[in-house]
C-alpha cells in the first residue's frame, strides 16, 4: 500500500483543520447552509434522511487493517455501529451528528483517511480494478498511477469547481474489471509494441439519465504524460461543460455534442501546457517520483512463490463452492486472493456492522499482509492469501459472516442505499434486495445459474449501476408511490459480456410487490431454455428481450391492464 | 492577496453612458472598460494609459494575447461562487499568456474560495457584501504546500527542490 509520507500526513491534518474552521463557522452562524453545503460536501457531507451521511474515501479500494479497525472505531462511538461499502470503493456511515463532524476527521487524518472529494463537482475518488497488484491478468499495475492520479486530483485549484462530479478509473488488467467505460474518463494501462508503459484513455461514459460509453480519444499516452493530458481534459470541460442544467452538465454530454472538436481542443491544449506554459515540462512525472510512489506497491516480503497444493479443506460442499467463487486467481504462484462476500441474509448488500470490520481487519492482519480492498461490487477483498490459508481464511470469514459463496452470483447484487436513506432516491433499494436474498437462498439453485450482475438503483442517478447489470433494476417515483423499472442485457464491460452496454428496458415499471417476481420470471426463462453450462447473459443475447418481456409481464398484478395484457 | 473594499472606491471607474456602459468612451487614466468597449478603442487607444478590462468567464482570454501588455488589470468574474470558470481564465494568464498585472475576482466571491484564487494566480479580490476579512485571510493559511502546481508554485510537489 502507498505509505503517507510526513508531508503527506500534515496534509490530511491541515484539511481536518480547515475544515473544522468551516464546519465552526457554520455552527455559530456565519457561514450560510448554501455556502457551506459544496464546502462539507467536498469533505464527504451530505445531508440525508436522518442525518449527514459521510463518504470516507479509500483510494482506488486498497485499505489497511489499521484503517479499517479506525472505521469500525468511528462506527461505535459515532455512528449506530455500521458502514456501507459502496460500488465507488468507498465506505459510508449514516448516522453521525453534524457537531461531531470535526471529530471524525481527526479521527481519519490519524490513520491517513479522509472525506477529500468524495462529493461535490469535483475530480472524486480515483476507483480501480480491486485485484490490482494481484491479478493472473495483469499487464500493468495500476495501483502507482492511481497514487500519481490521486495527487494530482487532490485540492486541485482550478477544478474545485466543474459544471458537475468527475469520476476516473484505472485498469491495467487484460480484463476491464473496474467498468472504465462507464467512467468520466476510463483508463486503461498497456504497453505498446517497444515495450513502453502508457495509456488508453476513454472519455465520456457515465450512467445517470442519459447512459453513454466513453469513447477512446488517445490509444496510447506515455505515463510520463498522463497528468498533463489529464489536465487538458479537464481544462477543456471546466471551460465548456453546460453549467445551465445539472442533467446534461456531465463531461459525456459536452462530448457527444462535440465529437471531434473535443478531442482536437484536448489535444491542443495538451500541447499548448506542455509547449508554452511557464514549466510546462516540469508537470511531467519524473522516473524518481514514479519509483519513490512504486516502491510503496512492492509485494509484502512474504509473498514469495511456492508450491501451489491446495490444503485439504472441509469436504462440505460449501467449502468446494467457496473455493470456486469467492478464491481468484493471482500472479504469484502458491497465492490466492479472496473475496469476503458482504451480500448475505440479514444485511443490506455492502453493509458491515462495526464488528464486522475488525473481524475482516484481524483475518487480514493474519492472513494477508494486513491489507484489504474495497471492490466495486461492494465487497471487501484479501489480496494476499497463501493456498494452504484458504481453509483457515473459509472458517474465520464463515464465522464473522462474509463466507457466502456468491461471488458473481445473482445474490452479489450490488445495490445503493436507495430510499432507506438517501435523500435523492425515488424508491427503495434495501427492501428489493432483501426479498432477492429470501427467494434466492437455494444456494444450489443459485449456483448452477452461474454468473449475473444484478444491479439495484434507488433512483436515475445510478449508484446502485442499473443501466451496466444483466439486470438492472431501477427505482421510479409515480404519483409518491414506489415503481421499478426492470432492464435487461446491459454489462459493465467484464469478461462476461465484454461491450458495455445499457440494458433495454423490459417494459412499464412494476409495482414493488410485482419486482421480485418479475426478476424470477426472467431467472425462469433463462432455467427452462438454456443451453448446457450457457452463461445468463449469453443466453439473453441469443434469446432477445422477447421471451424475457412476457415471461415478466405475466407475473403482473396490479399493473396488469387490458392494454398490455397482449404485447404486441 | 489585495482586500477591495469598493465602500472606499476600487481606484478604478467603469464607464458608464446614458442605457449601460459607453460604447466608445474617451481616454483617461484608470479606466475599468467591458471587453466590448476595449475592443471598440483599443486600435486608438494611447499607449501607456492605466487601462482595465472585465472579462465574463466565457471569455478565452487567449484571445487577449496582443492586449495584455497595455493592460494593468484584469477583472474575473463568479457569477456564482462554484462556477470555476474563471479559474481556468486565471491559470492561463498566468502560466501561458506570462501576463504581470493584476488579476482581479468580482462577483459573488466567498472566504472559502481564497486559496484556490490565490493558487490559480489570483492578487486581488472584492469579496461579495457580509464575507469577513479575518476569516478571508485565515482561509489561506491552513496548507503548508500542495500536490499540483499552480500559477504561484509552478511545479508539482515532486519537481520542487525541496521536496
Amino acid at each position: 500500500m502507498y505509505r503517507y509520507t510526513d508531508f503527506d500526513k500534515r496534509f490530511v491534518r491541515a484539511r481536518a483543520a480547515q475544515f473544522r474552521d468551516q464546519l465552526e463557522r457554520h455552527l455559530a452562524g456565519t457561514l450560510g447552509d448554501e455556502e457551506f453545503r459544496p464546502l462539507r460536501l467536498q469533505n464527504g457531507w451530505y445531508v440525508q434522511r436522518h442525518a449527514p451521511m459521510l463518504r470516507v474515501a479509500v483510494p482506488y479500494g486498497a485499505i489497511s487493517s489499521t484503517q479499517l479497525r479506525q472505521l469500525a472505531r468511528i462506527a461505535d462511538e459515532f455512528d449506530r455501529g455500521w458502514g456501507h461499502f459502496t460500488t465507488r470503493q468507498n465506505l459510508q456511515f449514516n448516522w453521525i451528528a453534524l457537531n461531531r463532524a470535526a471529530d471524525v476527521m481527526d479521527l481519519l487524518a490519524e490513520v491517513d483517511m479522509h472525506g477529500i472529494q468524495t462529493s461535490g463537482n469535483c475530480i472524486r475518488n480515483i476507483t480501480s480494478d480491486a485485484l490490482a497488484g494481484v491479478a493472473a491478468d495483469e499487464v500493468v499495475d495500476p495501483r502507482p498511477y492511481c497514487e500519481l492520479l490521486r495527487q494530482w486530483s487532490t485540492l486541485h485549484p482550478e477544478f474545485a469547481f466543474l459544471p458537475r462530479k468527475f469520476k476516473i478509473a484505472v485498469s491495467g488488467a487484460r480484463e476491464d474489471r473496474a467498468a472504465i467505460a462507464w467512467h468520466d474518463i476510463g483508463l486503461e494501462l498497456h504497453r505498446n509494441s517497444l515495450g513502453e508503459v502508457g495509456f488508453r484513455v476513454l472519455v465520456g461514459g457515465g450512467m445517470g439519465r442519459t447512459p453513454l460509453i466513453a469513447s477512446e480519444i488517445s490509444a496510447f499516452i506515455p505515463w510520463q504524460q498522463i497528468l498533463v493530458y489529464l489536465e487538458a481534459i479537464v481544462r477543456i470541460y471546466n471551460r465548456f461543460g453546460r453549467r445551465d442544467n445539472a442533467y446534461k452538465a456531465r463531461i459525456k454530454i459536452l462530448v457527444k455534442a462535440e465529437g471531434q472538436r473535443f478531442i482536437d481542443e484536448v489535444n491542443a491544449e495538451f500541447q499548448a501546457i506542455l509547449n508554452q506554459d511557464v514549466d510546462g515540462q516540469a508537470q511531467l512525472i519524473t522516473t524518481a517520483e514514479f519509483d519513490r510512489v512504486a516502491a510503496c506497491f512492492a509485494r509484502p516480503e512474504a509473498v514469495v512463490p511456492q508450491a501451489d497444493a491446495m490444503a485439504h479443506g472441509p469436504s462440505s460442499p460449501a467449502y468446494a463452492r467457496w473455493v470456486q467463487r469467492n478464491v481468484h486467481a493471482h500472479q504469484v504462484p502458491g497465492w490466492r486472493a479472496v473475496t469476503l462476500s458482504v451480500k448475505r441474509a440479514g444485511q443490506a448488500p455492502g453493509d458491515v456492522t462495526s464488528a464486522q470490520m475488525r473481524a475482516a481487519a484481524d483475518i487480514a492482519e493474519r492472513h494477508a499482509c494486513g491489507e484489504l480492498r474495497v471492490t466495486h461490487d461492494q465487497n471487501l477483498l484479501l489480496p494476499w492469501v497463501r493456498v494452504q490459508d484458504l481453509p483457515a481464511v473459509y472458517e474465520a470469514a464463515r464465522a464473522a459472516g462474509y463466507a457466502t459463496p456468491n461471488i458473481g452470483l445473482v445474490t452479489d447484487m450490488i445495490a445503493c442505499p436507495g430510499g432507506d436513506f438517501c435523500a435523492l432516491a425515488n424508491a427503495r433499494s434495501i427492501p428489493i434486495a432483501a426479498e432477492l436474498t429470501e427467494r434466492f437462498d437455494d444456494l444450489d439453485a443459485v449456483f448452477d445459474m452461474g454468473d449475473i450482475d444484478l444491479h439495484i438503483s434507488g433512483c436515475i442517478n445510478s449508484c446502485g449501476h442499473h443501466h451496466s447489470g444483466h439486470i438492472g433494476v431501477l427505482g421510479v417515483d409515480k404519483d409518491g408511490a414506489e415503481w421499478y423499472q426492470v432492464t435487461l442485457g446491459g454489462s459493465d464491460g467484464s469478461s462476461l459480456a465484454p461491450t458495455p452496454v445499457p440494458g433495454r428496458v423490459i417494459g412499464p415499471s412494476f409495482a414493488a410487490d410485482e419486482v421480485v417476481d418479475a426478476i424470477e420470471a426472467l431467472l425462469g426463462v433463462f432455467s427452462t431454455r438454456r443451453l448446457s453450462g450457457e452463461r445468463f447473459i449469453d443466453a439473453v443475447h441469443r434469446l432477445g428481450l422477447e421471451p424475457f418481456k412476457q415471461a415478466a409481464h405475466a407475473v403482473r398484478r396490479s399493473t396488469a391492464r387490458p392494454t398490455e395484457e397482449t404485447p404486441a | 492577496m489585495k482586500f477591495i473594499d469598493t465602500l472606499h472606491g476600487s481606484g478604478w471607474r467603469t464607464v458608464g453612458g446614458e442605457d449601460g456602459p459607453a460604447p466608445h468612451p474617451l481616454p483617461r487614466e484608470g479606466q475599468l472598460l467591458t471587453l466590448e468597449q476595449w475592443h471598440a478603442v483599443r486600435d486608438t487607444w494611447p499607449q501607456g494609459l492605466r487601462t482595465a478590462v472585465q472579462l465574463s468567464n466565457t471569455v478565452n482570454v487567449a484571445d487577449l494575447v496582443s492586449d495584455l501588455p497595455r493592460l494593468a488589470l484584469v477583472v474575473l468574474h463568479f457569477p456564482k461562487w462554484t462556477d470555476g470558470r474563471a479559474y481556468t481564465q486565471a491559470r492561463l494568464l498566468r502560466q501561458r499568456l506570462r501576463y504581470g498585472g493584476e488579476i482581479r475576482a468580482t462577483g459573488d466571491v466567498v472566504v472559502d474560495m481564497l486559496p484556490l484564487l490565490h493558487r490559480c494566480g489570483f492578487d486581488a479580490v472584492v469579496l461579495r457584501q457580509g464575507q469577513s476579512l479575518d476569516d478571508a485571510q485565515r482561509a489561506l493559511r491552513f496548507f503548508e504546500a500542495h500536490y499540483q502546481g499552480d500559477a504561484v508554485e509552478h511545479r508539482p510537489l515532486f519537481g520542487r527542490a525541496s521536496a
